[in-house]
């Protein structure tokens, strides 16, 4: 099931168009809304919750209509904005509280689950503090924590290791990591760091200029046509390479002692022919893999202008 | 370091929500709990009931000394006090105290929201632009309300117990729900103009300080009406409408004209006719109201406009 439908959604500023006939559909799991900036990513994430109205088209979140469900679909979701916002004049634990308040929580569930969430985040031991003393990492936590404090189904993070230093960044990324992994809670991660996306989310919607440049899962839009193979020898061998390209292999410059290795036929078989042919000319091999782009070469593959906009299906398929 | 039986790992919230109904009024709960804790505010709100303590004091001690013990009537100082003026001298003394007040509520309710982006926290939960401005109105408006309308409810309650011998309750049954009716509109237009100007700013210092030069400023002209209708003995009929052209002096003519009173001094003495005393009559009434409403109205709508969850440039 979808958690975002969006179908040819439209949305502009006075003259200046942010979302352009934008059509995606976001699955359950944790998915990252990848674009330089500027592309429209904050914008679609603002439409979603009914900030913004579009101008033509329709988007549905969890089932629910975006022009005429916005209270409702804010009452499942959780937002954790880009810039710091918090209330202030208060400490974490009424901040936290408060905003479980807003979302509907009684009174004393909202403040044992303010507890509960800051213990989480990793804010334990400063939720007496008043929030505007803390630093940007725990500013960024905290932003978190209002947006999980009701238990939301579906979570927009919009750029969360935004000025946090490595060790901040990495905790940060498994704390998304740990809650949209196996625990029921559907993430959209908007960022234009590859690596973070590339470390948390399963699916990826690639947004240029207001329009839908890509999406599928990660490992989908990584695999390269033909599906070559990464083969790690111990030593580079000539014999090995005229012998693979004698059976018709094409083969690419060693990295590293890693040949790229494509063959006709499916994997199973490009493996087998590989290994003949290391048998017959003496070359130890010490691993196989199926060659995939990095995440960066998918993004900058997808961005080129003049391209289709490339959608991977659950199967794995392109369109 | 937690606990190490603490089980600090994500868990799903499966308690209840309640529908996004009554969302404003947690809005405003809030509102009032971080004011109440002001000590300013605590101050304040004793001194704007400064005037109905005085008399309070100051009747129980004629009632008690200047009555039955020396065998003199309290007839020739009762029956000059015209009740109802009691009660518009004690809203107009308050006006000052009611400024500060309006500054330690609403000056930095949404100003300091939109420093500190707070818009985004409140408008991703589910509560409309409505409800965020109902709810802060009503953290404004009602402790405003209740500071003013308590210690006037107590003051009615004292003199109706004691002075109903003297005319209290025969002289203006109607009184104390004239009175709040008065402090009811007041205060929702001094609630409305603050939250407007705090809507302006992005800290509630300066919004503070420009709803308090609004109020200077104004009431500057309504002293310089003062001035000339008194400089023309009472005929100046441009004098006498544009003295209530100010924060201060239309709330004060609202009271007027719905005590139907002129004003005297608090104990009728002397004569408020006579010398400099020139009272200034009491202007209309419905159109004082309507200028009221569209003043309250217009600062919400103004405030509705500011308020934005995202800025689009």
């Amino acid at each position: 099931m979808n958690v975002v439908d969006v179908n040819r959604l439209t949305v502009q500023y006075g003259n200046f168009t942010a979302l352009k006939d934008f059509s995606c559909q976001i699955p359950e799991g944790c998915t990252g809304l990848l674009g330089p900036n500027g592309a429209g990513k904050t914008t679609l994430i603002k439409t979603l919750l009914g900030f913004v109205d579009p101008t033509s088209g329709q988007a549905s979140v969890m089932g629910e209509d975006v022009k005429t469900k916005g209270a409702a679909i804010r009452q499942r979701v959780g937002l954790m904005p880009e810039q710091d916002c918090h209330i202030p004049g208060m400490t974490a634990v009424s901040f936290v509280a408060y905003a479980g308040e807003l979302a509907g929580m009684p009174s004393a569930q909202a403040i044992r689950r303010a507890h509960e969430v800051l213990e989480h985040c990793g804010l334990g031991e400063a939720r007496y503090r008043n929030v505007e003393t803390y630093s940007t990492g725990m500013k960024q936590r905290i932003k978190l924590a209002q947006a999980l404090v009701h238990g939301p189904k579906l979570l927009f993070l919009d750029e969360p290791t935004n000025g946090l230093d490595p060790k901040g960044r990495e905790e940060m990324l498994d704390l998304i990591r740990g809650i949209s992994h196996g625990k029921g809670v559907n993430v959209l991660v908007s960022s234009h760091v590859l690596r973070d996306i590339e470390r948390v989310c399963d699916s990826v919607v690639v947004v240029m200029r207001g329009q839908l440049r890509a999406s599928g899962r990660i490992e989908d839009l990584k695999r390269i046509e033909g599906q070559p193979l990464d083969v790690e020898v111990r030593e580079t061998s000539n014999a090995f390479v005229n012998a693979l390209m004698a059976e018709g292999a094409m083969v690419g410059p060693p990295k590293s002692n890693v040949y790229r290795v494509q063959l006709s036929g499916g994997i199973v078989q490009a493996h087998q022919r590989v290994q003949s042919v290391a048998r017959r000319t003496g070359t130890q091999i010490r691993g196989f893999r199926v060659a995939e782009r990095s995440l960066e070469e998918a993004f900058l593959d997808a961005i080129q202008p003049g391209e289709p906009p490339k959608i991977m299906h659950a199967e794995g398929g392109s369109n | 370091m937690a606990s190490p039986i603490a089980d600090l790992s994500y868990r799903d919230y499966d308690g209840p929500l309640i529908p996004p109904t009554f969302r404003w009024w947690v809005i405003a709960k809030q509102g009032i709990l971080i004011a109440s804790k002001k000590r300013g505010l605590q101050v304040l709100s004793f001194l704007s009931a400064w005037y109905y303590l005085a008399m309070m004091v100051i009747l129980f001690f004629i009632g008690r000394f200047a009555g039955g013990n020396t065998g003199r009537s309290l007839d020739p100082i009762m029956k000059r006090i015209v009740w109802k003026d009691q009660f518009l001298h004690g809203f107009s003394y308050a006006q000052l105290p009611l400024l500060l007040i309006a500054l330690i509520l609403g000056a930095g309710a949404i100003a300091n929201d939109n420093r500190s982006r707070a818009l985004l926290v409140y408008l991703s939960k589910p509560c409309t632009k409505m409800d965020y401005l109902f709810g802060k109105f009503i953290g404004v408006f009602l402790p405003m309300f209740l500071i003013i309308a308590v210690p006037t409810t107590i003051f009615y309650g004292y003199c109706s117990l004691s002075f109903a011998d003297y005319g209290f309750l025969r002289d203006a049954p109607w009184l104390l729900p004239q009175i709040l009716v008065v402090i009811f509109f007041s205060t929702a237009m001094n609630s409305a103009l603050v939250l407007a100007v705090s809507s302006m700013f992005d800290q509630g210092r300066l919004a503070g300080a420009a709803y308090a030069a609004m109020y200077f400023i104004s009431n500057f002209f309504t002293f310089a009406m003062l001035g000339t209708w008194r400089a023309t003995e009472g005929t100046s009929e441009p004098a006498k409408t544009l003295f209530y052209a100010s924060i201060d002096g239309i709330q004060i003519g609202l009271c007027k004209a719905v005590l139907a009173t002129s004003g005297t001094t608090p104990f009728g003495a002397p004569d408020p006719n006579a010398g400099n005393a020139l009272p200034i009559p009491p202007p209309n009434l419905w159109g004082t109201l309507a200028i009221m409403l569209f003043i309250t109205l217009g600062s919400l709508f103004l405030a509705w406009r500011r308020i934005r969850a995202v800025e689009v440039v």
